[in-house]
């Protein structure tokens, strides 16, 4: 019988994946990339002409807006993002 | 997320209730966690008064905090009922200056700190720094709230001091570099390599308190909490007024109380309290002293009732 490991953290790729529709959700003309680094670090950049006129604090916030849901609670698969960039294109 | 409107309301009012609200962990005497302590750190700096709001005794408001602001973190700094921003953005509009502008303060520029080097530490630091260093990456030195000294090599940041020693640039935030002027910087060698030692003329230390002096601060009142480092058999024998033996849960007690308050400790010569002082200044207590004879002195110069042994 194969050992079951118990309380393996998520598949990195699946939590990007997650992460990368949820802003795609919120922000529809967004270019997204994220990238696993640690256990449940990502880091993240968002291109989006919405951005345009917003100071960076104001286009963070519709990021991490967006992704509120993967942050929160004690089993939240999202521990921290090491680094958020967000670009006009 | 969805946000209760109880909640909603409830941070609504925090917000409202002050100019400058800070969410943080902890409260402004005893931060809680790094981040927090920065912010509380700057702002303790250029502003006389702001409210804190310790998310760790609400945890409704510390969920409900990062809902309302669409951030994920804490500290979460409000200024008139607008989100600032967390950490990373507080220390670089501190760096840039903006923050004084966002708070309506005027602009006090950070100080540019004086640092010596010995030549054995110019030496070493140039080599550690042509070694690691390079490729934007720069010598940091960082001085934490315990006072305690922090050499690195990273990449500079837009709110970075620079400090020049023998034609050597440290660069430092702008806290650390509040608390490193005058910071002298030696090499030694121990049995694990050489290492830095840095000597801060600004970190606190083990003051020394007379037995008349304390007999004068418990006469006039004077809020002290006065420590009693001794055995509970030594207690026996003699004590000194309102001195409270330090056992686990006193120890655990003072842990607990912001850090500016003050403690006096004593034994029965001075030199154990000495030491127990010490460890409180290492724990951040700003105002710690130790009475000097302990109560041997306290018998022969204050209270001859009490017994000497």
């Amino acid at each position: 019988m194969a050992l079951q490991i118990i309380n393996a953290g998520p598949n990195p790729a699946d939590v990007s994946e997650q992460i990368r529709r949820a802003i795609a959700q919120a922000l529809p003309a967004a270019a997204i990339e994220v990238r696993p680094g640690g256990p449940g670090h990502f880091e993240i950049e968002v291109t989006d002409a919405a951005f345009a006129g917003k100071p960076r604090v104001r286009q963070q916030q519709l990021v991490y807006g967006a992704i509120a849901h993967l942050m929160s609670g004690p089993n939240a698969p999202v521990h921290a993002v090491d680094r958020l960039d967000c670009r006009l294109p | 997320m969805n946000l209760d409107e109880s909640v909603k309301q409830e941070i609504s009012d925090l917000i409202g209730s002050h100019d400058v609200v800070l969410f943080m962990k902890g409260d402004r005497s005893q931060p809680q966690c790094g981040f927090s302590a920065t912010v509380v750190g700057i702002l303790d700096a250029i502003l006389p008064e702001y409210r804190t709001v310790d998310v760790l005794s609400a945890p409704h408001i510390r969920d409900g905090i990062k809902a309302f602001s669409s951030w994920p973190t804490i500290p979460q700094l409000y200024v008139r009922g607008e989100f600032l921003g967390g950490c990373d953005i507080v220390q670089e509009m501190y760096g840039t200056g903006e923050l004084f502008e966002a708070l309506g303060v005027e602009r006090v520029e950070a100080v540019r700190p004086r640092i010596d080097l010995t030549p054995a530490a110019l030496r070493a630091l140039t080599a550690a720094a042509a070694e690691h260093g390079g490729a934007g990456r720069e010598l940091h030195l960082s001085v934490d709230a315990q006072f305690q000294s922090h050499l690195s090599i990273a990449p500079r940041s837009r709110a970075d001091v620079e400090a020049i020693s023998e034609g050597l640039v440290l660069l430092l935030d702008p806290i650390s570099a509040a608390r490193a002027d005058g910071i002298s910087i030696d090499v030694s060698d121990t049995p694990n390599g050489q290492a830095f030692r840095v000597d801060n003329p600004n970190a606190p230390k083990v003051r020394q308190m007379s037995v008349r002096e304390l007999s004068q601060r418990l006469g006039a009142g004077e809020r002290i909490e006065l420590l009693d480092v001794r055995t509970p058999e030594e207690r026996a024998i003699a004590a000194i007024p309102g001195a409270v033996l330090l056992n686990e849960s006193e120890a655990a007690r003072i842990e607990s109380l912001p850090r500016d308050t003050k403690l006096v400790l004593h034994c029965h010569h001075g030199g154990r309290s000495q030491q127990a002082a010490e460890q409180f200044v290492a724990l951040g207590f700003s105002q710690v002293w130790n009475v000097v004879g302990g109560i041997d002195a306290w018998s022969q110069e204050i209270d001859p009732d009490v017994p000497r042994y």
